[in-house]
């Protein structure tokens, strides 16, 4: 299988790279395409066919779980070569990310404070970084979401806006909008007598999932919040870019200083895989705290482990000990009504539902997979009516 | 301050996993990933240069695959070629040529006899 080619669509805020810097993040996009479509498929046949015979003449029974499936797939050949080469792709995709930032991240943070302001910009310096994100760097970007190295900084959210282009492999769009997108889509496709006057993106980064609010819902106004600095000037910069108005505060999701019912319509997305157990009860009790009644509350994840065959749940949780992703698992295996009755959402039933994907430019493999985030199609959401 | 000035954190925060049961293995094989990266660079950079030689007419991709290398030409090729093989494949002919040295004194016994010769 081959992915169709399509770049980035350039913004005024996107780093500049040179003939190499570029080849190397071509190279990167290409060695993670590689892994998932030549190296992914026989994790199943070493599976099948070595490891799994190695548990049951140990146990006279197949693995039933995460743990019990690494047990053997750890000791696999074909699965520590291919954990090791992904693991390394996922270095050098912020290596190569990194290295046009870091020789322009001066200029980058002077042309980000130059654009022309669209909506606003309101920032906390005094807010403090939770420790779901300082104690690992989530998903492998050296310095996570939130460090700064100089005023103004914006690296962080640069290097981000490109990393999550080559990480999906430009399977999320021309904008990394598919989030955003297939959840516009679906609202307008089930509630067209929905009409949101007022939106709040919680954990924004650098808007890839918000701005497809402010074209698909116009008047409305639109906030996103996020806790880390550098993404939410980067992102401000993006959508003034565009044109589009937003309003960015750095808030934390758990605790913001939005006043009681004053969204009709409140999302977040690939956001509550990377809080906590207390976090995200917050962030759900917020959710409902600030909403409208008769408004809509709406995360988009990757599914839940429910119902999953032990081997898939393994291969799909790789991320949890691999990319430093510390919440991944334990968040896909929440019980979500649960989580949200005890948040208040009493009135109505929660919505857990598969959400296909807006894009449909280029073939997608079809399936979640470790490493492969953009590929699964559908989005999984969860949400509930306030 | 400008550009220069600033370093990024390169390395994740975060114990890193490894998967062999050596992680030189791993190591090993993020070296090879890196090299064959650069390799894909360099390819990339002469793809461009033909593409760009051949807007500008001056040369053409076809030019380069129709181009007859002489004798002479190929023998100075084969010549480097050699040295890259001796170069990459260095140390399995050194372990090579001490398996065939069988008197050769162990290491340790000649720091014994520099240390001890006076």
């Amino acid at each position: 299988m081959s992915i169709a080619y399509k770049e980035q669509q350039v913004h005024e805020a996107l780093p500049a790279t040179s003939h190499d810097e570029l080849a190397r993040q071509h190279f990167v996009r290409s060695f993670k395409e590689h892994l998932v479509t030549h190296l992914h498929p026989g994790l199943k046949t070493a599976y099948e066919k070595r490891a799994k015979g190695k548990f049951l003449k140990a146990h006279q029974r197949e693995p039933e779980t995460i743990q019990e499936v690494g047990q053997v797939m750890s000791q696999d050949p074909h699965y520590q070569a291919w954990s090791s080469l992904l693991r390394t792709s996922q270095e050098m995709m912020w290596s190569a990310t990194q290295i046009p930032v870091q020789r322009a991240i001066q200029d980058l943070a002077k042309q980000a404070a130059e654009t022309p302001a669209v909506g606003s910009l309101r920032l906390n310096p005094d807010l403090e970084i939770p420790n779901y994100h300082t104690a690992v760097d989530i998903h492998c970007q050296p310095g996570g979401y939130h460090t700064e190295y100089i005023d103004n900084d914006v690296a962080q959210g640069a290097i981000y806006d490109r990393g999550v282009y080559i990480y999906a492999m430009g399977q999320m769009g021309v904008n990394n909008a598919d989030m955003g997108d297939s959840t516009v889509a679906w609202l307008k496709q089930e509630h067209p007598e929905f009409k949101p006057t007022r939106i709040l993106d919680m954990g924004c980064a650098v808007g890839h999932s918000t701005l497809p609010y402010v074209s698909g819902f116009e008047g409305a106004e639109v906030h996103a919040i996020d806790v880390a600095a550098p993404m939410l000037r980067y992102a401000h910069a993006r959508a003034s870019s565009k044109n589009l108005s937003v309003h960015f505060s750095q808030q934390n999701a758990e605790f913001t200083d939005f006043e009681d019912e004053s969204f009709d319509l409140v999302v977040s997305h690939i956001l509550l895989h990377e809080t906590s157990s207390a976090a995200i009860k917050n962030v759900i009790r917020e959710c409902h705290r600030v909403l409208r009644p008769g408004g809509m509350m709406l995360h988009v994840e990757t599914p839940p482990y429910e119902g999953m065959e032990p081997f898939d749940t393994f291969i799909f949780d790789w991320d949890s000990e691999n990319n430093n992703e510390p919440f991944w698992r334990k968040s896909h295996l929440l019980d979500l009504d649960a989580l949200a009755r005890e948040s208040g959402f009493e009135s109505h039933e929660p919505l857990k539902m598969m959400v296909p994907s807006a894009f449909q430019e280029t073939q997608r493999s079809n399936t979640f997979q470790g490493g492969d985030f953009g590929g699964g199609g559908v989005w999984f959401v969860y949400g509930c009516q306030k | 301050m400008t550009n220069q000035d600033v370093t990024l954190q390169r390395k994740a925060k975060g114990k890193r996993p490894f998967y062999f049961s050596d992680p030189d293995v791993d190591r090993l094989l993020s070296m090879i990933m890196a090299l064959t990266g650069e390799l894909s660079v360099t390819r990339d950079r002469l793809d461009t240069l033909e593409r760009v030689a051949a807007v500008k007419g001056l040369f053409s991709g076809d030019d380069i695959e129709e181009y007859e290398l002489s004798d002479a030409d190929m023998e100075a090729r084969a010549a480097r070629h050699q040295t890259l093989f001796q170069e990459v494949t260095r140390i399995i002919v050194g372990d090579l040529e001490d398996l065939e040295k069988e008197d050769e004194e162990a290491y340790t016994a000649v720091v014994d006899q520099v240390e001890n010769d006076g």
